[in-house]
């Protein structure tokens, strides 16, 4: 168990850049290798989290274990000064891994659970860059938890539900812009953790032997920091200013609603296409309320004011033989983010990207899935609390693997 | 399995390069020929903070951060009439910088206070010539400096800060000036002839006439330009909006229920009335009433030189009235707010007439009057805490300047075409705070 414990940590950390906002998509290598896309085609047990209901359609128990490591790096160039700095970002481990059982062959009553990590990132910014008392450094980690129950109601049409239960911690640190007598920054470090509950489900429907139709809907999820410690490093004559204390703060995770189209004009060629609306718009205020406020340390109300958006994607798979099947994709999105709530931590935009992925079936039992993901993103902002007034470019590019075992 | 460990290393490491590009910025001069820089100016110009004269705020001074973007521009050098590293630096009365350290007052409590770093001043900066003509000085921010002196045979005699930079002692600042032939020039002159009057509560009278001022302006400008050479002027900002004189509230007389008696008892008949609680401080004014004694006005203002362990501790605004020449009292104000609006009509005229960019610095202080974010960091006029005003409440400190520098480069580039990057005033010092 303690070895589990550690192998979560490890891949927990994952990074924002990947689809809108902080939210991350990586949650099954065939759906990446296809754009992210698959809620209306039930593939593997990757459906749990896309569409519990298309899990009704599986017929196996098997286990999917998946890493995406994420290499992003993100250039600010300052408008102003014309001066460029970078982040150092930690390769992001998003994971993912599925258990799917069923009690006999064919039944119509699967049992499904999962753990993923469908949002977090880790950034960090170069020693004194100029934004350094906006954000230096932000650790997001969640985890999600969910046991899922699927059935098949008839021939046609399964439904599946799950109970999301999420496990987050948040670190962020910034500079404070007082000195001590040698010239040093004071340093703020706030860490909290949260615990929530949400759900998803899903309803997947055959219309013909060659298209399906399906709807699956996760619900927003709010991650409360109840006991945050705020931490800082000041000089000691302002000691009395900024008190080490804790803090309240809550995060919203948006709900997703996807509508998802599969075709199979042929044995060997499957066509997805989702459509996702996330609820970005609970995403109003960035709050954190200090239990003890002082002239130099009010609560921070940053305004952040997303909104609601749209993003499609879509792929296609191409079986060569029982062997091996590759994939290609591709997608687009709005983002969430106004220009006035850019910040160094998500400097989100619309965005495009491709995917490719293949999988490799050696024997009836395993499968070794891999799928590659790039993209490339600009924009020019000016943040309505900090000023700071720039241009953000991220590329990013993520290779990921899974094991599939079937038994 | 080695060869799939290589293989994987490698890529990640081609996945890891894959990073943005850093573009090529494109840093013009525009119009401007920047091979030579000059600026002329008083105490603001040189770097004077803290109430001195010192190597750091040299460093940091308004002539050193515009010629260090100029020089992104391609100006090729740049000198100061450096003070010595280890100096604690020399103010115009004669005292070391000042810094910030907890000091204990009249009462025995203990807070954080502008200190002087040592009991006098290093006078000896003043003691021998640092002028060399073969590596003439760009700054001539000379601290005291006023414009009607600016053309003054023999200033070294009034003004040890150009005795040590002047070519001869029977220079004025002007001739020396000319003589570097500058490119391009800057002039911030004015304030040294407001402060005077300011800093002494206007008890020193010596505000130039608008003519007086219009005729001297017009002798520096036609002389910076007669090699055709381009500039930047500035306006005179209203010093009223300086911590200087906004630091010490005119209502800061706090009254306990005892005081509170003895005080309307002794004041009513003069028709003074006061209140448990906060209170306005008793000034002096001749032409209150026979005893020369009021209420100081909600919108009058204390100066940052009042003693003010003589208010806490020796009565000093309650039975002792407090003196004219701690506070600018409603006439005063206008009085200094009408003249620099005639000089600042005089600047902006000449400034049109010699095709010059012009910095409106009363919008900059009023700006930092009103507060602003840069970059994350809340600025304001607040003493010591507001982040852009030194300890001495009138110059500004390395971020400070550092901002101010900004609002020239964003006129010059406006005015000539540049592009000229700005500073990343965040990485300036504001006040230090003691470990």
């Amino acid at each position: 168990m303690r070895k589990i414990l550690v192998f979560l940590t490890v891949l927990l950390s994952t990074s924002i850049f990947f689809c809108q906002g902080f939210q991350v998509n990586f949650q099954g290598q065939k759906q990446q290798g296809m754009g992210c896309a698959g809620t209306a085609l039930y593939q593997d047990g990757a459906s749990i989290f896309f569409n519990p209901g298309s899990v009704a359609f599986s017929n196996e128990n098997s286990i999917n274990l998946a890493v995406t490591p994420i290499f992003a790096n993100v250039l600010y160039t300052d408008s102003s000064t014309m001066e460029s700095y970078r982040t150092n970002n930690p390769i992001g481990t998003p994971f993912s891994a599925y258990g799917l059982f069923q009690l006999k062959d064919y039944a119509k009553l699967k049992f499904g659970i999962a753990a993923y990590t469908p949002f977090g990132s880790t950034v960090v910014w170069e020693d004194n860059w100029i934004g350094r008392f906006a954000l230096t450094r932000l650790k997001l980690q969640a985890i999600f938890i969910q046991p899922t129950i699927s059935y098949r109601i008839a021939d046609v049409i399964g439904i599946g539900g799950g109970l999301i239960l999420a496990l987050g911690t948040v670190e962020l640190e910034k500079d404070i812009p007082v000195q001590d007598s040698s010239g040093v920054f004071a340093h703020a470090k706030l860490t909290g953790k949260a615990r929530a509950v949400g759900f998803n489900f899903g309803v997947h429907y055959d219309l013909t032997k060659k298209v399906t139709v399906a709807v699956a809907y996760r619900s927003q999820i709010n991650m409360r920091l109840n006991e945050g410690e705020a931490e800082f490093t000041v000089p000691s004559s302002l000691d009395a200013n900024f008190p080490d204390q804790q803090f309240t703060g809550s995060l919203p995770l948006p709900s997703v609603t996807t509508l998802g189209l599969a075709y199979k004009p042929s044995k060997k060629v499957s066509c997805v296409l989702d459509i996702n609306y996330v609820g970005w718009k609970v995403y109003d205020t960035l709050a954190f309320d200090y239990e003890t406020n002082t002239s130099s340390l009010a609560d921070t109300k940053s305004p952040r004011n997303y909104h609601n958006i749209f993003a499609f994607r879509g792929g296609l798979a191409y079986e060569f033989n029982k062997f091996l099947t590759v994939r290609a994709g591709g997608g687009f999105g709005f983002t969430p983010v106004p220009t006035s709530s850019v910040t160094p931590e998500t400097p989100d935009a619309n965005r495009a990207y491709v995917t490719g992925g293949m999988s490799v079936h050696l024997n009836d039992q395993f499968c070794f899935d891999a799928s590659i993901y790039y993209t490339q993103l600009q924009r020019t902002a000016t943040n309505g609390e900090t000023n700071l007034s720039g241009t953000f470019e991220t590329k990013a590019i993520a290779p990921g693997f899974a094991f599939v075992y079937k038994f | 399995m080695m060869n799939k460990l290589v293989l994987f290393i490698s890529t990640a490491a081609i996945f890891w390069s894959c990073k943005p590009k850093i573009k090529e910025q494109t840093i013009s001069k525009g119009e401007l020929d920047v091979s030579s820089f000059v600026i002329l100016g008083g105490a603001q110009a040189s770097g004077y903070m803290d109430d001195a004269l010192y190597f750091e705020g040299q460093e940091n001074s308004l002539a050193n951060l515009i010629a260090l973007q100029l020089t992104k521009a391609g100006l090729p050098n740049f000198h100061q009439p450096w003070v010595n590293e280890g100096s604690v630096g020399i103010g115009l009365t004669g005292l070391a910088k000042l810094y910030l350290n907890y000091k204990t007052d009249c009462k025995g409590v203990t807070s954080l206070s502008p200190l002087r770093t040592s009991p006098i001043g290093d006078g000896s900066i003043f003691s021998s010539s640092i002028f060399s003509s073969s590596q003439r000085f760009g700054n001539y921010g000379v601290p005291g400096l006023k414009l009607l002196d600016v053309a003054q045979q023999n200033y070294s005699a009034q003004n040890p800060y150009f005795s040590r930079m002047a070519s001869s002692s029977s220079a004025s600042v002007l001739e020396d000036v000319l003589s570097t032939n500058a490119s391009f020039f800057s002039v911030y002159l004015g304030v040294e002839d407001v402060l005077d009057y300011a800093k002494s509560g206007g008890t020193i009278q010596n505000l130039p006439s608008q003519t007086a001022f219009q005729n001297a302006y017009q002798q520096v400008l036609e002389g910076m330009t007669a090699n055709g050479a381009k500039g930047v002027v500035a306006t005179i900002p209203d010093l009223t909006k300086m911590p200087y004189f906004t630091t010490i509230p005119w209502n800061g007389l706090t009254l306990d229920e005892a005081n509170n008696t003895t005080l309307n008892s002794i004041y009513n008949p003069l028709g003074y009335y006061f209140n448990v609680g906060s209170n306005p401080f008793m000034i002096v004014d001749s032409t209150a009433n026979m005893f020369a004694v009021r209420q100081i006005l909600s919108d009058e203002l204390f100066l940052l030189s009042l003693p003010l362990d003589s208010v806490k501790c020796n009565q000093m605004g309650v039975l002792f009235p407090i003196r004219d020449e701690f506070v600018l009292d409603q006439g005063e104000i206008n009085e200094l707010r009408g003249k620099i609006n005639q000089y600042n009509e005089v600047i902006r005229n000449l400034a049109s007439q010699f095709n010059l960019a012009i910095v409106e610095t009363g919008s900059f202080v009023q700006k930092l009057s009103d507060g602003f974010t840069y970059n994350g960091i809340a600025i304001s006029a607040k003493f010591v805490s507001g982040g852009a005003y030194s300890l001495d409440g009138i110059h500004f400190n390395p971020r400070g300047n550092a901002l101010f520098t900004n609002e020239f480069i964003h006129v010059i580039n406006q005015k000539f075409n540049a592009t000229i990057p700005k500073l990343n005033a965040g990485q300036y010092r504001a006040i230090l705070f003691p470990n």
